[in-house]
C-alpha cells in the first residue's frame, strides 16, 4: 500500500539532493519542493513507476516573499487517496521551465495557461500558442502577476491574434462556433473535413475568461469568494463553492461540523440529479429527439423547486461559507425531500426503460465519439467522460470530501467508450444520487452547522481539494495570504481536461455527429452579462441599450 | 423499437400539461426565498457592516457633510445572497420575497437611505450617537 510516507521516501532515495523539501501539512496531501533541473526526471520517474493521474499545474508569483515564481504540478493517487504537489521555484529574472506536455499529454492547456497568465516561458512545448488571453492582449503583460493591478485595462494590440492551424491538403474548413457551438457557450472549433469525414480540428476558446482568480486574490475576502466561486458554473455552482471552502478549511485546519458536511452532500447530490437530467434533455435535443427534452426537464423541475425551498434560490444556493453552511435542513422538510427524490427515481427509471431499447437513439449514440481507455487516461479526462471509457475514477470515493467517507454508493462505470456509455453512466448516477440523498437524510446527526472560526486564517498555508461535479472532478488549490484573502486561488473546472479530448473524439467521424459528440462531454457553458459589440471599422466598443436591440 | 416508442408516448400522456400560467397568474415563491433586500431606516444604525460583507459590492456607503451618512443599495448588482441580513446587528435588513425587478430605468433599482450620525471631533468621521434616544433630540434627524 502506497502511503504519503512511502511516496516521500521513494522520491528521496531516487533523487536525494534534488528534493529540497518534502512535507505533509494536510493529511494525505504531499508537497514536494524540487530543484528546477530535476523536474523532467521526477515527472518521468513518477509516470513510469507510481503512475499518478495529472490534475493541474499553475504558477504563483512569490517575488515579494522569496524573489521567485513557484510553479506547481498536482497529481492524484486515486486508489490511495493521496494528492502529490510537485513545486519548483523559478528564477524571476528569466522565468522559464521545461514543458512536461511531451510526457503528460493532459498538461497541454494548463501549461499554456501558466505561460499566458503568470509569464513562465515553456521550453519544448509542442503547441506553444496563446490559449487563455484575448486575441488583442499585449505581449509581455501577465495579469496574474502581483504587480499587475486588477482593474488595469491594457491598450488593444490586434496584431497578436492567435494563428489557427492551416488545413491539411485537399481538405475543406468547416467552422463550428464561435457563437453557440452546440451549447450556449462561446468556443470555436475549426474542422478540417475531407468529404463528410473529419480529418483534424483546431480549437480556440476562453472567450469568457473573466479573471475571477485575480479579483479574488486582490479584492475579495475569504467569505465573499464562496459566492464568486458559486458563479463559475451556471449548472454546478455549489460544487465550486464547496470545493473552494474545503480547500480553505483544510489549509486553515478548520473542523467542519458533521451535520454541515451531510447538508453539503445532500445539496451536491440534488445538484447532480438536476444536472444529469438537464444533460439528458439537451443531448436528446441535439439528436433531434425533443420529446425526451420536454419530459426530462419536466422530471427535473421539482428538484429546482425543492432546492428553492431549502436554500432560498433555485440555482445559486449560496449556502456555503468557510466553516460550514448557512441554512439547516429542518426535520419537517425530510419527508418532502424524500417524496420529491423518490418521484424522480421512479420517473427516471420509466424514462430509462423507455429509451434503452430505442434503436433510433442507438443509431445516433452507439459507436459514435469513441474515446478509448488509453486516450482517456492520457488526456486525463474526468467524470462520466472517463467512466464511460472504463476509467474508474470518482473523487467522491478517491478523495472523500463533505460526508462521502460515511456514505455507501456504487460508482457507475461503463466500458462502451462511446456516447451511449456516457449516457448510461449519467443515468445510473442519477439513480445512485437519489439513494445517497435518502441515506444522508437518514444518517444526518444533530448539531451545529457552522464551525466557530474565531482566529484569522494564517498566511502561507496551502491545500488542495477535489469535488466530483456532474461533469467530472473540480480541483481547487488555495494558498492562504494576508488581509483575509487567499494569496493564490487556482480553479480547474471539469470541462477543462474533457474539452481537450475533442480532437481525438471527432477524428474520423461524420460532420453530422460533431454536435452530439461535443455535447456528450457536457461542457459547462458561461454566459456573458450583456451584449458588447466591437465595430471593426472604427475599433470602438459600445454596448447596445434595450431599445436599440428592440429596434433591430 | 415499437414498444419503446409506445412507452415514451405513455410517459408524455401521463404527464399531461405541466406548464404554469405565469405571468398571467402570480407564482408566489416558497417561504425562506431570498428576494431583494429591504432596509428599515428606523432600525439602521449606519454601521456599514452590510457593505463590508457584500460579495458583489452592491452596498455603497458615503459620508456626506454635516454628519449625514448615505447608504445605497444598488439592486442591479445585488445577488440576493442575504449576507447583509445575516450580519446586521439591528436586524434592519431583511430579504423580501420580491423577485420581479425588471425595469426600463436603471435608477429605479437604487435604494438610498440617509442617516444622521455624530461627527467625531478628532477624525471627522461619522458615528452613531451613543444612546438611541439621542437621535430624537436632533432636529430633522430624518430627512
Amino acid at each position: 500500500m502506497l502511503t504519503s510516507f512511502r511516496i516521500i521516501e521513494t522520491l528521496k532515495t531516487k533523487f536525494d539532493k534534488q528534493i529540497l523539501e518534502a512535507q505533509e501539512p494536510v493529511s494525505n496531501q504531499v508537497f514536494v519542493r524540487i530543484v528546477p533541473d530535476a523536474l523532467i526526471p521526477v515527472i518521468c520517474f513518477l509516470n513510469q513507476t507510481l503512475s499518478p493521474r495529472f490534475l493541474i499545474n499553475a504558477a504563483i508569483d512569490r517575488r515579494e516573499q522569496d524573489g521567485k515564481y513557484t510553479v506547481f504540478y498536482i497529481f492524484s493517487f486515486d486508489s490511495e487517496k493521496i494528492f502529490l504537489c510537485i513545486q519548483v521555484a523559478v528564477d524571476a529574472a528569466d522565468p522559464a521551465i521545461d514543458s512536461i506536455t511531451p510526457i503528460v499529454a493532459g498538461a497541454n492547456w494548463s501549461e499554456r495557461e501558466t505561460r499566458d497568465l503568470v509569464g513562465i516561458n515553456l521550453r519544448g512545448h509542442p503547441d506553444p500558442r496563446r490559449l487563455v488571453l484575448a486575441d488583442d492582449w499585449p505581449n509581455e503583460l501577465y495579469p496574474l502577476r502581483k504587480d499587475f493591478p486588477y482593474d488595469y485595462k491594457p491598450p488593444s494590440e490586434p496584431q497578436n491574434k492567435v494563428p489557427l492551424k492551416k488545413p491539411p491538403q485537399r481538405t475543406k474548413v468547416i467552422p463550428i462556433g464561435p457563437f453557440y457551438p452546440v451549447l450556449e457557450e462561446p468556443a470555436y472549433f475549426k474542422l478540417f473535413v475531407d468529404g463528410e469525414t473529419i480529418v483534424d480540428c483546431d480549437y480556440r476558446g476562453f472567450y469568457c475568461h473573466r479573471g475571477i482568480e485575480k479579483i479574488a486574490e486582490s479584492k475579495l475576502t475569504y467569505n465573499q469568494i464562496c459566492f464568486l466561486a458559486e458563479r463559475i458554473c451556471g449548472i454546478c455552482g455549489f460544487i465550486h463553492s464547496t470545493c473552494y471552502c474545503e480547500a480553505v478549511e483544510r489549509a486553515a485546519g478548520i473542523e467542519v461540523p458533521l451535520r454541515a458536511r451531510y447538508i453539503r452532500s445532500i445539496m451536491l447530490e440534488l445538484e447532480r440529479i438536476h444536472s444529469h437530467l438537464l444533460w439528458l434533455g439537451i443531448a436528446t435535443h441535439i439528436v433531434g429527439f425533443d420529446t425526451l427534452l420536454m419530459q426530462s426537464w419536466r422530471i427535473r423541475e421539482p428538484v429546482m423547486w425543492l432546492c428553492e425551498k431549502i436554500s432560498g434560490n433555485r440555482k445559486t444556493y449560496g449556502m456555503n461559507l468557510i466553516g460550514g453552511v448557512r441554512r439547516d435542513i429542518p426535520l419537517s422538510m425530510h419527508d418532502e425531500i424524500i417524496q420529491v427524490v423518490e418521484k424522480i427515481e421512479r420517473e427516471t427509471k420509466e424514462v430509462i426503460d423507455a429509451v434503452i431499447g430505442d434503436t433510433s437513439l442507438h443509431v445516433r449514440l452507439k459507436n459514435v465519439g469513441i474515446l478509448t481507455q488509453e486516450v482517456a487516461r492520457n488526456i486525463c479526462t474526468v467524470g462520466p467522460t472517463a467512466r464511460g471509457s472504463g476509467v474508474r475514477i470518482d473523487s467522491r470515493v478517491d478523495h472523500p470530501y463533505a460526508a462521502y467517507d460515511r456514505i455507501n454508493f456504487e460508482v457507475a462505470v461503463e466500458s462502451g467508450c462511446d456516447i451511449w456509455a456516457r449516457t448510461l453512466v449519467r443515468l445510473k448516477e442519477t439513480i445512485e444520487s437519489v439513494k445517497i440523498v435518502k441515506q444522508c437524510l437518514l444518517e444526518m446527526p444533530d448539531g451545529p452547522i457552522m464551525a466557530d472560526v474565531m482566529e484569522e486564517i494564517p498566511a502561507g498555508r496551502e491545500a488542495i481539494s477535489c469535488v466530483e461535479a456532474p461533469r467530472g472532478e473540480a480541483v481547487h488549490y488555495v494558498q492562504t495570504g494576508d488581509n483575509n484573502r487567499p494569496y493564490r486561488w487556482k480553479v480547474r473546472a471539469p470541462s477543462y481536461p474533457n474539452l481537450q479530448s475533442v480532437p481525438y473524439l471527432i477524428k474520423g467521424q461524420r460532420i453530422a455527429d460533431v454536435p452530439i459528440i461535443i455535447g456528450s462531454l457536457d461542457p459547462c457553458y458561461s454566459c456573458t452579462e450583456r451584449m458588447a459589440v466591437v465595430d471593426v471599422r472604427t475599433g470602438t466598443e459600445r454596448i447596445y441599450t434595450k431599445e436599440e436591440i428592440m429596434k433591430r | 423499437m415499437f414498444i419503446s416508442k409506445l412507452k415514451q408516448a405513455l410517459i408524455c400522456l401521463k404527464a399531461g400539461r405541466v406548464t404554469l400560467p405565469y405571468p398571467y397568474k402570480p407564482a408566489p415563491p416558497p417561504e425562506g426565498f431570498r428576494g431583494r433586500p429591504k432596509v428599515d431606516i428606523d432600525k439602521c444604525i449606519g454601521c456599514a457592516g452590510c457593505a463590508n460583507v457584500c460579495p458583489s459590492r452592491a452596498i455603497e456607503v458615503t459620508d456626506l457633510d454635516e454628519g449625514w451618512r448615505r447608504i445605497q443599495f444598488h439592486l442591479t448588482r445585488c445577488i440576493s445572497c442575504g449576507r447583509c441580513e445575516e450580519v446586521c446587528p439591528e436586524e434592519a435588513v431583511k430579504l423580501t420575497d420580491q423577485f420581479e425587478l425588471s425595469t426600463n430605468t436603471k435608477e429605479d433599482l437604487t435604494v438610498a437611505i440617509e442617516i444622521y450620525m455624530d461627527t467625531c471631533q478628532r477624525c471627522a468621521r461619522c458615528f452613531k450617537p451613543e444612546h438611541p434616544l439621542d437621535k430624537m433630540m436632533i432636529t430633522g434627524f430624518r430627512k
